[in-house]
């Protein structure tokens, strides 16, 4: 359906996408190029950027046992949180999509929405006022007598995953709903008229029908946790084995830059391959169903 | 096979349905025909269990179902957008009511392999629906519905999303279809047509009431009241006065009053009426005829065209008779050797039991 077909249509519509595509060019595309061209260089001992271009940024990547480790382990946390923010999501988009009344629909998107007007900053202190030795959990479990010693319950990952899944989990909430709202009715009401109940309508019918949406906001809430380094850094700790921490340290504290911009094209790169991958599966299977 | 027993629902303060009562036998095709928001698809959710009833019994062979939740009722349905599930091919569609069963493997071979063969199906098992015609989902999602040996199978609007020539073909496979597998049939449609052409009987549903239950040529020929006159077919109404000599029709019609009207003897009596005359048994000839054709007791008035249309098959014409009354009248194609032009007077004629008397209060008019 293309609705602009006149040239001077057309030209109208580059003429309204300008601006955007402008601030785009100067704030994205700009820098990204700057980090390429950053990361093909060699330092010297006092990490001044040689003139002249290497390959060794990415050699040290590669090679470095350190590196794999913390993208391995940004991978698989990523992943964790993925899937939990899904499980979670299913019963919140459920309940958005099967609430008849509109008042209360929009409740509850106002609800789910309000989260994200805060900064990622603020909501991650939250979680430090609730966890920290001398945190909310820890002092009401105190004077109930439950524990002795405060519980270690910041600086680890188990919390990092706990922080993530609470900050993203709108965006798994969103496509879900979408998809689910997508069904129509008369699919599960003719499951129903062929006998199977609700569990066997739900796993049979519903549940493969919302994968697109599943999915969607499974490479979302993947993408943002494998990029995010605010919430790990004061949650986890500095030390966590986390590639975006890594490229904190190097970029901000170490000043190796040319290392930084080539560990984050790194993670740039095999984010962007599984992220693809999985899209790929889903237009696979959306092909499949719908036929487009 | 069926029973509706009283059957009420009201959706807030807006009553769908105001106690029905419906009984459909074993084997029948049976049509729930009415305009929209008359009822007819509360009631197929009613009988489905996709609604419980605010009031009333539901009974299925003996068995008051009333409160069975959908998949405990054995009931097949077909809805009006098919529904197939859209990530599963035919063959799955069909075997999808076996599986929940738990039916051997087999078995759900052999029987959905049956049920394509009976909608000529077979060479489309491994199709995903959006590869399939509209008319071709129709049939496997009839397919899927039979395939489970419902009690009784409901058709929800089940022509209406397909082409006017399709629409027809569909009818006539349906017949054929359900005429073999000789299943209780509820169909739920506003087309008449569709109505007419398929079904042993046809409950008329107007303002949630049922209005009259019969044979598609007692609806047509017999209606009870004004609803279902002016539903099923075209008619013209004509209110008629009861005078010394007899009944008269109504001077609103005619010039002169006092054209008595001539009625079957089993109009008796000598009360106001309003009668039914079908447009197709009204026969027209040139006023130069000498003497008119028609027997004795027809009922004869002149008129003049306002309006002819030529549809092939016949002649629809608008009569305004002398007094400014008009008369709808099909006239079959032969009848004319040209259409004729607006002005042209014409003999309208008409037997005594072309007219149908409807009572005048109406069943349906309830204050």
């Amino acid at each position: 359906m293309s609705r602009v077909s006149s040239p001077g249509a057309s030209l109208f519509s580059w003429f309204l996408l300008a601006p955007g595509m402008l601030f785009l060019a100067a704030f994205l595309v700009v820098p990204a190029i700057l980090l390429v061209v950053l990361s093909l260089h060699d330092v010297d001992g006092m990490l001044m950027v040689l003139p002249g271009y290497s390959i060794a940024q990415y050699l040290a990547v590669f090679t470095s046992s350190v590196y794999a480790h913390a993208l391995g382990t940004t991978l698989w946390v990523a992943a964790l949180t993925a899937t939990l923010c899904v499980l979670l999501a299913y019963p919140a988009a459920w309940l958005l999509v099967n609430t008849r009344s509109r008042s209360w629909r929009t409740v509850l998107y106002v609800i789910l929405i309000s989260p994200l007007l805060t900064s990622v900053v603020i909501r991650t202190f939250a979680w430090i006022v609730l966890l920290a030795q001398n945190g909310l959990i820890n002092d009401v479990l105190r004077h109930l007598g439950l524990i002795d010693a405060p519980l270690a319950l910041l600086w680890n990952m188990k919390a990092v995953v706990v922080a993530y899944v609470q900050v993203m989990l709108p965006f798994a909430v969103l496509p879900l709903a979408t998809s689910l709202g997508e069904i129509p009715a008369a699919l599960p009401r003719a499951s129903q008229s062929l006998g199977a109940d609700a569990r066997h309508t739900f796993l049979h019918v519903v549940l493969p029908l919302s994968i697109p949406g599943m999915m969607t906001g499974a490479i979302i809430v993947f993408a943002l946790a494998a990029g995010s380094y605010v919430t790990p850094l004061l949650i986890g700790g500095r030390l966590q084995p986390l590639l975006p921490i890594a490229i904190y340290q190097q970029a901000l504290q170490i000043a190796n830059l040319p290392l930084a911009a080539a560990l984050s094209l790194s993670l740039l790169a095999v984010t962007a391959t599984i992220a693809g991958l999985m899209t790929y599966v889903q237009k696979r299977w959306e092909r499949r169903v719908y036929g487009h | 096979m069926i029973a509706i027993e009283s059957v009420a629902h009201r959706f807030g303060t807006l009553l769908a349905l105001d106690g029905v009562d419906l009984h459909i036998a074993e084997g029948e095709f049976f049509s729930l025909l009415g305009p929209s928001g008359c009822g007819k698809t509360t009631l197929l959710n009613i009988i489905a269990g996709f609604l419980a009833p605010s009031a009333g019994r539901v009974v299925l062979g003996g068995r008051d179902i009333t409160s069975l939740p959908p998949h405990q009722r054995d009931i097949g349905m077909v809805f009006q957008n098919y529904a197939l599930f859209p990530h599963l091919n035919v063959f799955d569609n069909v075997a999808y009511g076996l599986r929940v069963r738990k039916t051997k493997g087999a078995e759900v071979r052999q029987r959905v392999a049956e049920m394509l063969e009976l909608v000529q199906l077979a060479e489309l098992a491994q199709r995903m629906p959006h590869q399939l015609s509209g008319g071709q989902q129709q049939r496997v999602a009839i397919a899927r519905a039979l395939a489970i040996r419902p009690q009784v199978l409901l058709l929800d609007e089940p022509l209406s999303n397909l082409d006017a020539k399709l629409r027809k073909q569909m009818q006539t496979e349906l017949r054929r279809l359900l005429g073999n597998v000789g299943v209780t049939t509820v169909m739920v449609t506003h087309d008449q047509e569709e109505a007419l052409g398929l079904s042993d009987r046809i409950g008329i549903l107007g303002a949630g009431r049922l209005q009259q239950v019969g044979t598609p040529l007692e609806l047509y020929r017999r209606p009870r009241n004004r609803f279902v006159g002016e539903f099923v077919g075209h008619g013209n109404l004509i209110d008629s006065r009861a005078g010394e000599a007899g009944v008269f029709l109504a001077n609103r019609h005619f010039a002169a009053p006092g054209v008595p009207l001539q009625l079957a003897s089993a109009y008796t009596g000598t009360a106001d009426a309003l009668f039914l005359l079908r447009p197709e048994r009204i026969r027209l000839s040139p006023l130069t005829a000498v003497a008119t054709p028609f027997a004795a007791a027809s009922n004869s008035v002149t008129g003049s065209v306002r309006d002819a249309s030529y549809i092939g098959a016949g002649l629809h014409l608008t009569m305004v008779l002398a007094g400014g009354g008009e008369l709808l009248v099909e006239a079959p194609e032969a009848s004319f050797v040209t259409v004729p032009q607006a002005g042209t007077a014409l003999h309208l004629a008409w037997d005594a039991e072309d007219l149908i008397r409807l009572p005048v209060v109406s069943g349906e008019e309830r204050s």
